[in-house]
């Protein structure tokens, strides 16, 4: 009982702390925020200044964030950046009774299933990350350079569909916007339009 | 073994004729595909339909899906040379989820898809169409990609439609976006995307309206957005998210929707713009008080008002209560100015167009009034006085009840003055909220009942007044002048209103009425008893006459385009069998160029006298309302939408489809046979 409090009083903390600006532009600074990972540990983004760091939004309900699980491309996709040095946060903004939103332990459950490499599993359950940030669509990838702009906004790749056999062949939005920051090179495609399920928010 | 290839061949027939009939039953979705025609013509286009219906608690989405969900996608498979064209949908609705827009269907719907068939098509030949879809169906809380395999088999004949299938595909297609055709700008303004669609200020359009991005990424989805008919355009206003080269969308207003495409340009604020509407509101009332206050002295409501006046004079001599009914008469006016504004704003809000003075633009109404104000100007031209309960004498006499009459009847005869006026202000009235909208009307009408406000509360005022005598009885006279300059301007309106027929009918009644009152006055003055008992059934007569008087038809109003029939395709195949050059033309009441050709070229007198000469008949097509059987023939023309001027020629076979901008010496060299 007693634990729960705490973690009610410190979730509105947290809560507080998350600016609520509006949605970033492409080359613009992006909001800090801090949240509870699944292990119930607190991650600022700011800690991670001179890293690049991609944001992913997950919904394992959802068919769209399905077809890149289970086909891999996501831990791929996620083993890739981590390789390069980069941080991968997944964010869960699922409202609570609404599909795709888990518990910690839940969450930690998912991860280990998919055998998914993200630094962290960030959970959201107000959606004020996700809404501070304009994440529509489950997936929807941002990727944020060292010096803490945004560098990337918009879908995984440019198939938008659900079907996996379309992975193959399509273009990798995040991996090659993490390449050419690596590179010192402008990323050519800083922004696509997001596809998916949309972000199941609280009301 | 001939009888066994022959059995197995029908049964791949048969097979892959029933899919047409069968319907495919996706899970959440149901999915049929129909053609409008089983039995197409080589080189036609035949129409497929993909219709929809989700159930219950699902939706689809629409093209430009917003926020998340994507549109559906088709891959087809068809015969040689058959080639398919883009997915074509019917207005979409708006669904917000948690705070994010999603354009959908939650309502049987149907997608329209042009088909080409190889103009090498043999008759008989057997014409497999498959496609594949792949689209996604949600509810509020899950998604699901779905897929469905549907196939139909068309066999190449005569092109002849079902009269079921044709009453399915008009419902469809009545569904579907209309072309604008005139371009529309658009500007960032600071954070707000304002775009400017020309549309004319007489189209009529019902329910709310609002712009649905097809270019994604212009405009914040699940933003509330102002639309607002300004003049000649409307006015959309809603956040921007980045500036686009070009910006494709669909403007709708309750299920009627028109696909537009802007391009940069510079989009004034509507004029009526502030969003603080307080402060327009408060102009506007004043200068509603402003114009009823001039209203006073208009030939229409002067005469009217004298008759209270001398009331008044009289009653300053002897006490009586000349407050409290200036405080009736102010009521009387008010009252019936709130009732008239506030029947327009309910036709407002039921989607009519409807001006100030709309009862005014009613032959019947005209005509009424046209007799009360000969009666009036009679009346106080001495040909007959009005005995104790007449309505005109119960206003002229003392008496709050009176002049509460007096006020209403003052205030009902003003509306026909008042446009010139007020028409800033009560244009402002009809685009400002209602409450707004009432305080200008009632402004309207404080201001006409100010001067008698003002006699009223003030006694000195009063007594600067003339004394009564015998010159009031002139002054009664020389009033009748204005009053029946009035009943001759109510005439003229009639005459446009009714055609020359109806005015003669309108006069025919006003010389009854006339008769009526002046065998009245006669007997009046002989000082016989029921004076009025002759001359009772005339004024009914007269007034009988009302219920008469019917509107002249429309095109009575295009006098430029005399002979101008309404399109019909039988009409048409008449007149080309009687070997007559023919100009049909289609147009629309929203439609800007149309109306920019019918002013500048169609209607006028040059073009008028070619065709006159050339013994051209000119077929009308009017699709403001979008009517399926104008629409098809539009298609067939390869337009999808107004304008559309076709010439045919006699003798040849096809039509020449003329220019969306016509000139009027290509309209005098072809009525020449040039």
């Amino acid at each position: 009982m007693h634990k729960w409090i705490i973690a009610g009083i410190a979730t509105a903390c947290v809560a507080g702390a998350v600016p609520l600006a509006a949605e970033p532009g492409v080359g613009a600074a992006v909001p800090n925020f801090r949240a509870y990972d699944m292990h119930g540990k607190i991650v600022d983004l700011s800690q991670f200044r001179g890293k690049t760091v991609v944001l992913e939004w997950n919904n394992p309900g959802c068919p769209f964030v399905k077809k890149h699980y289970e086909s891999g491309n996501m831990q791929k996709t996620q083993a890739a950046a981590v390789a390069q040095g980069a941080v991968w946060l997944t964010i869960n903004s699922g409202a609570p009774g609404k599909q795709g939103h888990m518990s910690g332990a839940e969450a930690q459950k998912f991860v280990a299933a998919q055998r998914a490499k993200p630094s962290s599993y960030l959970l959201d359950p107000q959606g004020l990350i996700g809404k501070g940030y304009g994440a529509r669509t489950t997936p929807h990838l941002y990727v944020i350079d060292g010096k803490g702009r945004l560098a990337y906004n918009g879908a995984i790749d440019d198939k938008p569909t659900a079907d996996k056999g379309d992975i193959a062949s399509a273009r990798n939005h995040v991996l090659a916007a993490l390449g050419e920051l690596r590179a010192g090179k402008p990323v050519s495609v800083p922004e696509s339009r997001p596809y998916g399920c949309a972000v199941k928010y609280a009301e | 073994m001939v009888w066994i290839r022959f059995v197995l061949m029908s049964l791949a027939l048969w097979l892959a004729a029933t899919p047409a009939s069968a319907q495919d039953r996706g899970p959440h979705v149901r999915i049929e595909l129909v053609a409008e025609t089983d039995r197409p013509a080589p080189g036609s286009e035949v129409t497929l339909a993909f219709a929809s219906a989700p159930e219950p608690g699902w939706h689809a989405y629409w093209e430009n899906p917003g926020d998340a969900g994507l549109p559906a996608r088709a891959a087809w498979t068809l015969p040689p040379g058959a080639r398919a064209g883009p997915l074509r949908y019917p207005v979409p609705q708006r669904l917000i989820i948690a705070g994010l827009m999603n354009y959908v269907y939650e309502a049987p719907f149907a997608p329209l898809v042009t088909l080409r068939i190889p103009a090498d098509a043999r008759a008989g030949q057997q014409l497999p169409i498959q496609v594949k879809l792949d689209y996604l169906v949600c509810t509020n809380e899950i998604c699901v990609p779905e897929k469905v395999e549907l196939a139909t088999m068309l066999t190449v004949g005569d092109g002849a439609v079902p009269t079921d299938r044709r009453a399915r595909f008009d419902g469809w297609r009545a569904a579907l976006p209309r072309p604008l055709g005139t371009r529309a700008t658009y500007q960032v303004d600071g954070k707000t995307f304002r775009l400017g669609v020309p549309f004319p200020a007489a189209a009529v359009v019902s329910g709310e309206g609002y712009f649905f991005p097809l270019t994604d990424g212009a405009i914040d989805y699940a933003a509330s957005q102002r639309v607002v008919r300004d003049g000649d355009r409307i006015v959309v206003e809603a956040p921007s998210k980045r500036e686009l080269a070009k910006v494709e969308g669909l403007l709708a207003f309750g299920n009627q929707g028109f696909t537009l495409s802007a391009v940069p340009g510079e989009v004034a604020p509507p004029s009526a713009a502030s969003n603080d509407w307080i402060a327009t509101a408060l102009l506007a009332f004043l200068g509603a008080v402003a114009g009823g206050v001039i209203l006073n002295i208009m030939p229409c409501v002067f005469p009217i008002l004298s008759l209270k006046a001398l009331s008044l004079v009289k009653a300053g001599d002897n006490a009586g209560n000349p407050r409290g009914e200036a405080l009736a008469y102010t009521a009387g006016v008010v009252l019936t100015c709130l009732a008239l504004g506030g029947a327009l704003l309910a036709l407002r809000a039921g989607g009519a167009a409807v001006g100030w003075a709309f009862q005014l633009q009613d032959p019947r109404v005209i005509l009424f009034l046209l007799l009360l104000v000969t009666g009036i100007a009679l009346n106080l031209a001495g040909l007959f006085e009005l005995p104790t309960p007449g309505f005109v004498n119960r206003a002229a006499a003392r008496g709050t009840g009176g002049a509460f009459l007096t006020g209403a009847l003052a205030a009902f005869v003003a509306t026909p003055c008042t446009g010139p006026f007020m028409g800033a202000a009560l244009g402002a009235a009809l685009v400002l909220p209602w409450p707004a909208g009432l305080a200008i009307f009632a402004g309207l009408g404080l201001g006409i009942a100010l001067p008698f406000l003002l006699l009223g509360f003030v006694p000195t005022l009063r007594r600067k007044l003339p004394k009564p005598g015998a010159w009031m009885a002139t002054l009664r006279r020389i009033l009748s002048v204005p009053m029946f300059l009035t009943a001759l301007a109510l005439a003229w309106v009639l005459g446009r209103q009714a055609g020359v027929d109806g005015m003669a009918l309108g006069l025919a009644a006003a010389l009854l009425a006339a008769l009526g009152f002046w065998w009245a006055g006669r007997r009046q003055a002989r000082g016989a008893s029921r004076a009025w008992l002759p001359a009772l059934p005339l004024l009914l007569l007269a007034l009988a006459v009302v219920v008469l008087v019917r509107p002249a038809p429309a095109g009575a109003e295009r006098p430029a385009v005399a002979g101008a029939e309404p399109f019909s395709e039988t009409r048409l195949a008449q007149l080309r069998a009687e070997s007559r050059p023919v100009f049909a033309y289609f147009t629309a009441d929203w439609c800007v160029t149309c109306k920019v050709n019918e002013k500048g070229t169609i209607e006028t007198e040059a073009v008028a006298a070619a065709f006159a000469k050339g013994k051209v008949a000119v077929l009308v097509g009017d699709w403001t309302n979008g009517d399926p059987a104008l629409g098809r023939f539009i298609e067939r023309h390869n337009r999808a939408g107004v304008p559309l001027y076709l010439w045919y020629r006699p003798g040849s076979a096809e039509p020449e489809v003329l220019p969306q901008v016509l000139t009027q010496a290509m309209l005098r060299n072809l009525s020449s046979g040039g």
